[in-house]
């Protein structure tokens, strides 16, 4: 704990947090069995909880000791644009996964975020996501048979007419 | 008789052969690329295969694991960037021999150590692993107790800035693995009455975000780091060359197979222990340590791939990881209906033999692989990671939907992610947290087994524990990694070494 980097931005706040989180948990914990015995359901829980709750104490403790940060700020080093966007579009991906399908909405998710972080220009950042969409569709879809949500593409039609295209073919 | 046999699997077997084949190459790419960790690797790929059997799943995981151990030290050498934690130590002279333009001749000497140290350390396991595991179904309760505790206090002493930041990370994995029904009596542990908590939190979920969401994150602080370009020119070392370093190499092997086994403890400990023994064994190097010497990439590379022989010999034969790797593997094992541990063993010695011939595979591919195919390597390592980055994020969400097809582990994903992201700014170590999750069932069973049958007496534990030479000894290295780390060790220390 004896280190002489200054306190980052926000985590002083992180670390109170850790400290409330850990109380929460300790109370939890406690409500699982109470001190009803060494071997009951909630002993490891609080014996767990309650070390967090030393730990994440001295670790505050240890961040008020420390100096502030004078270089540094939470815009540009602890939750810059990029991350904010990229966090924003994972949670799109998830909202919109099931109602549009795999194929869709990883297309924008990643025509968006290449965009976003690459500065491309939009048709290849769609040409480039089209391709890896693709490729990721053909491995996980094929080799790994992962089922993902056909959502507005009739993806087992699609996969049925390469199918039935192949058997034409070997006929 | 069926030792040999399992061991023939993955030779004559050519779809297992070409998966872990398939899974070095891979490994040595994801190691090698600056963000793609090992670990993430392996944890996005469980969700892949677990539908596989269990043969070709490990087989492929083998592959990532033995290449990306080696792949690390690539980018060391061409970028000074490590691709993995446990190449740290060959950035120190591997980077600035490229700077001479030795960049070829290092990676060959590395690849070359490399296969020296993963033998070394496979041979260990397949020397040690039996009678160990003969030995390990003796332990009791308490010592597998002992061991977890060891184990995550081990991993957080050595891998974060703190033992204090080390323990919340471990005591926090151990409590997100407590979370659901308790599968003794039944009771909810922390389902706050949501009833989607009751079945507990997907640990891929967790593995997923803590390792690739959150490093995804982080590598957004860096991602339009332009890469630097390296000539590379001959690569195959001689055999002077190998000769001449082979003494050392088989010491820091030996450190390597050691550190590796011990619980919690990985490759990147092993390397710089290993450069620190060369540094002090080493009078007089050609060239200085940190200027280019041969021997300080030698120690790190044999140490870091006997590691990974040495991580297996816990995880197989107690059932605790050796490191972070193994603590995922030991999911993948969960999640294919398989225990690891002495029983398993015991049980089916096949799966041991099977798992000791996929890594020689594996060490034999990482040779053919690493000396061949340079210039394409360098290539693909100059992708611009602003498409590496949502590729990455893409691959990690559709891996934690495709294990349960559930959004809401797609969003436990995305929580611990972004939670393991702050952990990171803030200097709190990730491995403790997956070992944590890994280790608290058994924890968890072990504490109630053996306060059990010493009928709930702490003191009656306290005594079986110091009668017992193996939990006396497993109990010594918990208090001491514990006291080692406070002040009072330093006062006793610096007050002896004023005397």
């Amino acid at each position: 704990m004896q280190t002489k980097q200054p306190r980052r931005p926000g985590e002083l706040v992180f670390n109170l947090a850790m400290v409330l989180g850990s109380l929460f948990l300790l109370w939890s914990a406690y409500g699982i069995s109470g001190f009803e015995a060494l071997s009951a359901p909630g002993a490891v829980p609080m014996v767990t909880t309650a070390a967090m709750l030393v730990c994440a104490v001295l670790i505050f403790r240890e961040s008020l000791r420390k100096g502030a940060s004078t270089d540094e700020t939470v815009a540009r080093d602890i939750l810059p644009l990029p991350i904010l966007v990229t966090i924003a579009a994972v949670a799109a991906y998830a909202l919109l996964l099931r109602p549009l399908g795999f194929l869709p909405t990883s297309f924008l998710f990643l025509t968006g975020l290449i965009y976003y972080l690459g500065r491309y220009s939009l048709l290849r950042a769609a040409l480039l996501s089209a391709l890896i969409v693709l490729i990721i569709f053909l491995i996980f879809r094929i080799v790994f048979t992962v089922l993902m949500p056909p959502g507005i593409v009739p993806e087992a039609e699609i996969l049925a007419w390469f199918r039935g295209l192949f058997a034409g073919r070997g006929a | 008789m069926d030792a040999v046999n399992a061991l023939l699997i993955p030779i004559f077997d050519l779809q297992l052969l070409g998966l872990i084949a398939l899974g070095t190459f891979a490994g040595i790419y994801v190691g090698a690329i600056p963000g793609l960790s090992v670990t993430m690797a392996v944890s996005i790929l469980i969700s892949f295969t677990f539908t596989w059997e269990v043969y070709p799943a490990l087989a492929l995981m083998i592959g990532i694991y033995m290449g990306g151990v080696y792949g690390g030290s690539r980018t060391a050498i061409l970028l000074n960037i490590p691709g993995a934690p446990s190449a740290i130590a060959t950035a120190l002279d591997g980077f600035p021999m490229a700077q001479q333009g030795k960049a070829g001749e290092a990676i060959g000497i590395v690849t070359v150590v490399s296969f020296i140290g993963g033998f070394i350390g496979i041979f260990a396991l397949a020397l040690f692993a039996p009678s160990l595991a003969d030995f390990a179904i003796r332990f009791q309760p308490r010592d597998y107790f002992l061991l977890g505790v060891l184990g995550i206090l081990l991993v957080g002493s050595l891998s974060g800035e703190s033992l204090v930041k080390g323990i919340f990370s471990g005591a926090l994995g151990i409590a997100i693995g407590s979370v659901g029904m308790d599968p003794l009596t039944f009771t909810e542990r922390f389902t706050f009455e949501i009833s989607g908590l009751r079945a507990g939190v997907s640990f891929v979920a967790v593995m997923i975000g803590m390792f690739g969401i959150s490093e995804g994150l982080m590598q957004l602080h860096t991602v339009n780091t332009a890469a630097v370009k390296q000539t590379i020119g001959r690569i195959v070392p001689s055999w002077a060359q190998v000769r001449k370093h082979l003494p050392l190499g088989l010491q820091t092997s030996s450190i390597g197979t050691v550190i590796g086994a011990l619980p919690g403890t990985g490759g990147d400990i092993a390397a710089l222990m290993a450069y620190d023994h060369a540094k002090r064994v080493t009078k007089n190097p050609e060239v200085p340590f940190g200027k280019g010497a041969i021997e300080g990439l030698v120690a790190p590379e044999t140490a870091n791939n006997a590691a990974v022989g040495g991580a297996f010999i816990p995880m197989l034969t107690l059932g605790i990881p050796g490191d972070a790797v193994t603590a995922i593997m030991i999911g993948a094992l969960f999640i294919h209906g398989l225990n690891p541990g002495p029983l398993l063993m015991t049980s089916q010695p096949d799966m041991f033999w099977f798992i000791v011939s996929s890594l020689m595979l594996a060490n034999c591919f990482m040779l053919i692989f690493g000396l061949t195919g340079i210039r394409l390597f360098v290539k693909i390592v100059e992708l611009p990671r602003t498409v590496l980055l949502p590729v990455i994020l893409l691959l990690s969400i559709v891996g934690a939907y495709a294990v349960n097809n559930s959004l809401t582990d797609v969003y436990w994903m995305l929580g611990f992610g972004v939670f393991g992201y702050f952990m990171k700014l803030y200097g709190y170590p990730l491995g403790p947290v997956i070992l944590g999750v890994i280790l608290s069932r058994l924890l968890d069973d072990n504490w109630r087994r053996a306060i059990i049958s010493d009928q709930e007496s702490l003191w009656m534990l306290l005594k079986g524990t110091l009668a017992s030479p193996l939990s006396l000894v497993l109990f010594a290295a918990v208090i001491l990694i514990f006291l080692s780390k406070t002040p009072l060790w330093g006062l006793v220390f610096r007050r002896k070494t004023a005397a």
